[in-house]
């Protein structure tokens, strides 16, 4: 076998496309789940009435909304070793970002979704004799769930594209495939344009059920 | 116990002070791209040939659903087959701008939308013709409309950035990584870098609030 033979794409290519792509799927799909427990968690205490209470999740939530996640990536993954705190592998360590990172955005999206309720949903609730929890599971979390979705959605979409940040620190993911094989066949073209489509395979859909959403949802007082 | 220990600061500020400034070029130099282009894309989707339509719903998508990075290494590595020959600095400036374009494209729609069709039966009773009515009239209005959503893009495109180190860009992110292996001190230096992020994101929101407060209409 020449040099020329093993630079071509071949069928066994079909199977590292595999994998890479289940790498990018199951990161995704455990990071978007965490962060939107741990964003949900933090989301409802920023609707506290207390404000102390209501400004502690902004400490961590500011810093990573407004840092990039490549940085926090790093953080995590190279500086965490060296203070002596847990060593995690790469994937464990992309998961604890992404889902910190999602966390921090999820949080914001519940947080507005819940304010952009009118108050006097909340007075009609009390003036019929609900507590403050029965208001809000019975008529606010309903209302604010259809602000929610399409939101979250589009917020899956963009941690998704994130993700492709992990080839950054060794995880060979769809983005690290697409380098390592177009550095081998040289022909990035190709190599990219199918990257590109499995890319866009996994999140068009999600737009569009997004925009479908946000339109069926629309609602006016 | 680990003693936190910032000495390198001292060492390698200049290197620092050139990484920041190559990222603000490789920030504001795409997003004047993302600007233009996305305007140009924007008044492409709101034009009444289908054809152009269609082209500027293209762009947009594919942009928004593939990530950052695998554009700016399909550019990377994709241009000098085309024979574009360009430094890892342009390569990153032009993926950037092409990537905010798409966001701006759909900020800037939604801005044309704001604008009544009162204000085009205006133009057109005063004798404009239809370029001059997006010149002088539609994109003003527009524009100011979606200051505020572009900042935030803005921010984000800021985020984005960091991301042009893979191509060996020494912008700020380079700069640390550089550093974080020279001195072996990975946590603090990304701690810092976080922080320079966070001070640049907030000064940029601050001020970007003062100057809507001075450009806000009511339509």
């Amino acid at each position: 076998m020449n040099f020329y033979q093993y630079s071509q794409l071949t069928f066994n290519d079909v199977f590292q496309f595999l994998n890479a792509g289940w790498v990018t799927l199951s990161l995704t799909l455990l990071s978007i789940f965490l962060g939107t427990v741990l964003g949900t968690a933090l989301g409802l205490i920023r609707c506290s009435k207390n404000r102390v209470v209501s400004a502690l999740p902004l400490l961590l939530i500011e810093p990573l909304r407004n840092s990039p996640l490549v940085a926090q990536l790093f953080l995590i993954y190279f500086g965490l070793p060296t203070i002596g705190l847990i060593m995690l592998d790469a994937f464990s360590a992309a998961v604890l970002a992404i889902s910190l990172n999602t966390a921090a955005f999820f949080a914001v999206l519940v947080h507005n979704s819940v304010i952009s309720i009118p108050q006097t949903q909340w007075e009609a609730g009390y003036a019929l004799g609900h507590g403050r929890l029965s208001v809000f599971c019975h008529i606010i979390l309903q209302q604010s769930l259809r602000l929610l979705i399409p939101q979250a959605i589009t917020l899956y979409i963009t941690q998704l594209q994130c993700t492709s940040l992990v080839s950054l620190i060794s995880l060979i993911d769809l983005t690290k495939l697409g380098q390592n094989l177009s550095n081998r066949t040289l022909q990035p073209f190709l190599i990219w344009g199918i990257v590109f489509v499995i890319y866009f395979a996994l999140s068009y859909p999600f737009s569009r059920l997004s925009k479908y959403l946000e339109k069926r949802f629309a609602f006016d007082y | 116990m680990y003693q936190l220990n910032f000495s390198f600061v001292g060492k390698y500020l200049p290197m620092m002070v050139s990484g920041v400034k190559l990222s603000l070029v490789i920030i504001v130099g795409s997003m004047l791209i993302g600007i233009v282009l996305g305007t140009v894309f924007a008044l492409f989707r709101q034009s009444k040939s289908r054809l152009l339509q269609a082209a500027a719903s293209i762009w947009v998508n594919v942009l928004r659903n593939t990530p950052f990075l695998v554009q700016l290494f399909f550019f990377y590595y994709g241009l000098p087959l085309l024979g574009i020959d360009t430094s890892p600095v342009a390569t990153s400036i032009i993926a950037l701008g092409i990537n905010t374009s798409a966001v701006n494209c759909e900020i800037i729609r939604a801005g044309l939308l704001a604008v009544k069709t009162d204000y085009y039966e205006c133009a057109k009773a005063l004798g404009f013709n239809r370029f001059q009515t997006v010149r002088l009239i539609v994109l003003p209005i527009a524009l100011r409309v979606a200051f505020k959503p572009l900042t935030s893009n803005f921010v984000n495109l800021a985020l984005t950035s960091s991301t042009a180190f893979s191509i060996t860009c020494m912008e700020i992110m380079g700069v640390a990584k550089t550093i974080s292996s020279n001195t072996s001190r990975p946590f603090e230096v990304y701690i810092l870098i976080i922080l320079l992020y966070c001070i640049f994101t907030y000064t940029i929101s601050f001020a970007a609030k003062l100057i809507d407060r001075r450009i806000a209409i009511k339509l």
